[in-house]
């Protein structure tokens, strides 16, 4: 493994030399002396932060996308063979028969059109609600992004608690006031997604809510003033205003929700543990990676994962492009 | 600029040789230049390491530290020195075996590792761990209650015993006019007579048992659950550890599951039991290991009047009887290192008669060893546990896709009354059997 990171680490070193020594040339036999001396000290700057970027972004997604071609055993890493497509042909084998990366996939699905407009109808409503001059509006800022500072783990940990089945939950005993039977919230496969979706949005919105913050305050008041003038209710300075003056803000956040929630893992994992009604994509590339050992097939589902992100992010983008 | 352009490319060059050279001293497994030192007379000696999974600072491994010391001076003169190195097992066991296979890949295995029993067979098929068969004599290994064995060879020995029991609350049982002095390691209960008792304190206003049905998050619950399976007469693989289907969904087994259901439909038992209900007078029985001990000797101490209040009872049975065992091991490592005497020697200090019973001193477990063993007062708790060991422990099920059965029982246990068992157990037996043909395979 060494030698072939060595290898690799050669190649790239060179082809970055290579690419230096063309620009320079080519400065050079243009005789364009203050380019040479100002890329010189630019690639010198350079150098540190690309083999940086190479041992720790480059090389890991490298070996990550070889690895999805081979039966490495993480309890056997000296004997790893490459099998071409093998690991893609189990996965789509498991899926087809409704295993447990089939779960993992519809559960994620669930949770991602359940958490993402949760989670930013929640983040406007609060940026709406702390976006004006009053007292308290700070004291709700600190409250509302209070939860995107606590561990995961602590607030799964807390959530655990207000879910606990029987008497003792704290969400079952407040219902019981209105004569609710209590209810194992996290073992019924009906009720385990929906309480971490609602979990996640309520730790994760706050995060939101401060970047709407910043979308709103580069809005200018005057169209506000305008539209005011022109009898517009609080609808409609919300819809013809706020909301094209937030746009950009809302495709990043769409787009940044999106992705973290494809890879939700943390809650389900210590909720529930690895359960067919709740295991992620992520959570079963851990499973398969490191519990069971199949470092090969983790790393086909993580490549599958990122096409599949990626190609999403793209249809994002251009769905919402500036016309 | 001829020469400026030299000069860049010189350093850079420069860099590139010698980044390739740090990473070619890795090839060495980091540990090459560590496995020999010189001694203040001039004399080489072989520095052995030794990893364990455990806090430094932790009882047990203040322990562990204890006893590379004792070898350490008595191995002064010998050229051998053991390395303690303590990576603590802060995520769970996974934790410490990703650490593991991590130090596999880097080169950098330890001589000697501490393993969960368990994972004999994964970690045996894989070529982790060396074959010590021929290096520990037939009348040694005899001594261990019982041996790391996977295809008929030793792989590894074991650092303690465990056993697991009904932990009951006396004074619960006394005032509901329970008596279960009958039932004893030797003459267990059946799953009758502990169905009756269940129901008796249900009628005297307690929950009856914690069944640990929430632990399904890692080890435990198979741990402590799946000696129902095998004293219902059930299985999980066949004896050569390749074969689940027809072993895991067979009807014996399902019985044995179906039996915990049962309590759970009943009323015995539940999910949502607290983690200190049983020590605060809450449930009358409580399913763990010899861990408790300590715990009920020292924390709780107070609750019960006096080490009178709380008894051990042994697992009921149906079919036959079966208790679970089987607690963490040591093992050699086929890692850099081609002479494994200073390995072996160290190994059989580290499981001696003495440093089994300094190890389980401080961990309230049983010791591996028969020569080890203190003389218990009959009726005792750790009697109990260890008269149950010696008579029905049963080791869980030998196979190399373990940490997939692992998996697949919490589920089975997680989904117990949300699920139909026969589609449950079918569904679990063919998750099982396509991993380790997949193993097998490889």
């Amino acid at each position: 493994m060494i030698k072939t990171t060595i290898i690799i680490f050669v190649l790239f070193f060179l082809a970055f030399c290579g690419f230096v020594v063309y620009d320079l040339t080519t400065a050079k036999r243009r005789k364009e002396v203050y380019r040479v001396k100002s890329s010189a000290t630019a690639y010198l700057l350079l150098l540190p932060s690309v083999v940086l970027a190479f041992l720790f972004i480059m090389l890991p997604i490298l070996y990550s996308l070889g690895y999805a071609f081979t039966d490495y055993y993480l309890l056997d890493p000296d004997n790893i063979k490459f099998i071409l497509f093998d690991n893609f042909k189990e996965l789509f084998e498991e899926i087809s028969e409704k295993g447990m990366l089939y779960n993992a996939i519809k559960n994620t699905a669930t949770f991602v059109i359940g958490v993402v407009p949760l989670q930013i109808i929640l983040a406007l409503l609060l940026d709406l609600f702390v976006n004006r001059p009053g007292f308290g509006s700070k004291i709700f800022k600190v409250c509302f992004f209070a939860p995107v500072v606590i561990s995961l783990s602590v607030t799964a940990f807390l959530w655990q608690q207000i879910l606990a089945p029987g008497e003792g939950g704290l969400l079952n005993s407040m219902l019981s006031v209105f004569g609710v039977p209590p209810h194992d919230w996290l073992r019924d496969p009906n009720t385990a997604m929906p309480c971490i979706i609602v979990l996640s949005a309520w730790q994760g919105c706050g995060y939101q809510m401060l970047i709407f913050l910043s979308g709103l305050s580069n809005i200018r008041k005057d169209l506000y003033e305008a539209s005011s003038l022109d009898g517009a209710n609080w609808w409609n300075k919300f819809w013809l205003v706020t909301w094209p003056g937030l746009r950009s803000t809302f495709v990043y956040i769409l787009i940044t929700v999106f992705i973290g929630a494809c890879r939700i893992m943390t809650q389900p994992m210590l909720m529930t543990g690895y359960q067919e009604h709740t295991v992620t994509l992520s959570y079963y590339m851990y499973q398969v990676g490191y519990k069971d050992y199949w470092v090969g097939t983790s790393t086909a589902v993580a490549l599958l994962m990122t096409i599949f992100i990626g190609g999403i992010t793209l249809i994002q983008r251009r769905a919402f492009r500036e016309k | 600029m001829k020469r400026f352009l030299i000069s860049i490319i010189s350093i850079i060059l420069l860099l590139a040789l010698s980044l390739s050279m740090t990473a070619c001293g890795g090839d060495n497994g980091g540990g090459e230049g560590d496995d020999f030192e010189i001694d203040e007379n001039g004399n080489v000696v072989t520095i052995v390491k030794i990893m364990f999974h455990v806090d430094k600072k932790s009882t047990e491994g203040q322990a562990y530290q204890k006893r590379i010391n004792a070898f350490n001076a008595e191995y002064k003169d010998k050229g051998i020195k053991a390395q303690a190195i303590f990576k603590a097992r802060t995520t769970g066991a996974s934790g410490y075996e990703t650490e593991l296979t991590n130090n596999k890949i880097e080169g950098t295995l330890a001589d000697i590792i501490t393993f969960d029993a368990p994972n004999t067979a994964a970690y045996a098929n894989s070529g982790l761990l060396y074959d010590i068969s021929s290096l520990i004599p037939a009348e040694d290994q005899e001594k261990f209650f019982s041996l790391n064995k996977y295809n008929g060879k030793l792989y590894g020995l074991p650092i303690q015993e465990s056993s697991a029991g009904f932990f009951y609350n006396k004074n619960i049982f006394r005032a509901a006019g329970i008596d279960v002095s009958a039932y004893t390691a030797e003459n267990p209960w059946t799953f009758e007579q502990f169905k009756d008792v269940c129901a008796r304190l249900k009628a005297h206003g307690v929950t009856a048992v914690d069944m640990r049905l929430d632990a399904t998050k890692d080890e435990t619950a198979p741990y402590l659950l799946y000696p129902f399976i095998y004293a219902a007469g059930g299985s999980f693989v066949s004896e050569d550890g390749l074969t689940a289907e027809g072993y895991y969904n067979s009807a014996a087994t399902q019985k044995g599951f179906q039996f915990i259901k049962d309590l759970v439909n009943a009323g015995y038992t539940s999910n949502s039991i607290g983690p200190t209900d049983f020590f605060t007078g809450k449930v009358g029985m409580y399913l763990s290991s010899g861990w408790t001990i300590p715990e009920l000797d020292n924390k709780y101490r107070e609750n019960f009047g006096s080490r009178d209040g709380w008894g051990i009872l042994p697992y009921p049975k149906d079919v036959t009887a079966a208790s679970a065992t089987g607690s963490w091991s040591y093992a050699i490592t086929n890692n850099h290192h081609a002479d494994k005497t200073a390995a072996v020697e160290l190994l059989k200090f580290m499981t001696s008669a003495e440093s089994s019973r300094a190890i389980t001193d401080a961990t309230g477990m049983i010791p591996a060893r028969k020569d080890a063993v203190k003389d218990y007062a009959a009726g005792s708790p750790e009697y109990t546990l260890l008269k149950q060991l010696e008579l029905s422990g049963k080791e869980r099920p030998v196979t190399v896709a373990y940490p997939t059965f692992s998996t697949t029982f919490n589920q089975i246990i997680y989904r117990l009354n949300n699920t139909n068992l026969t589609d449950l157990l079918n569904s679990q037996a063919r998750e099982l059997q396509k991993e380790i043909d997949k193993v097998k395979d490889r």
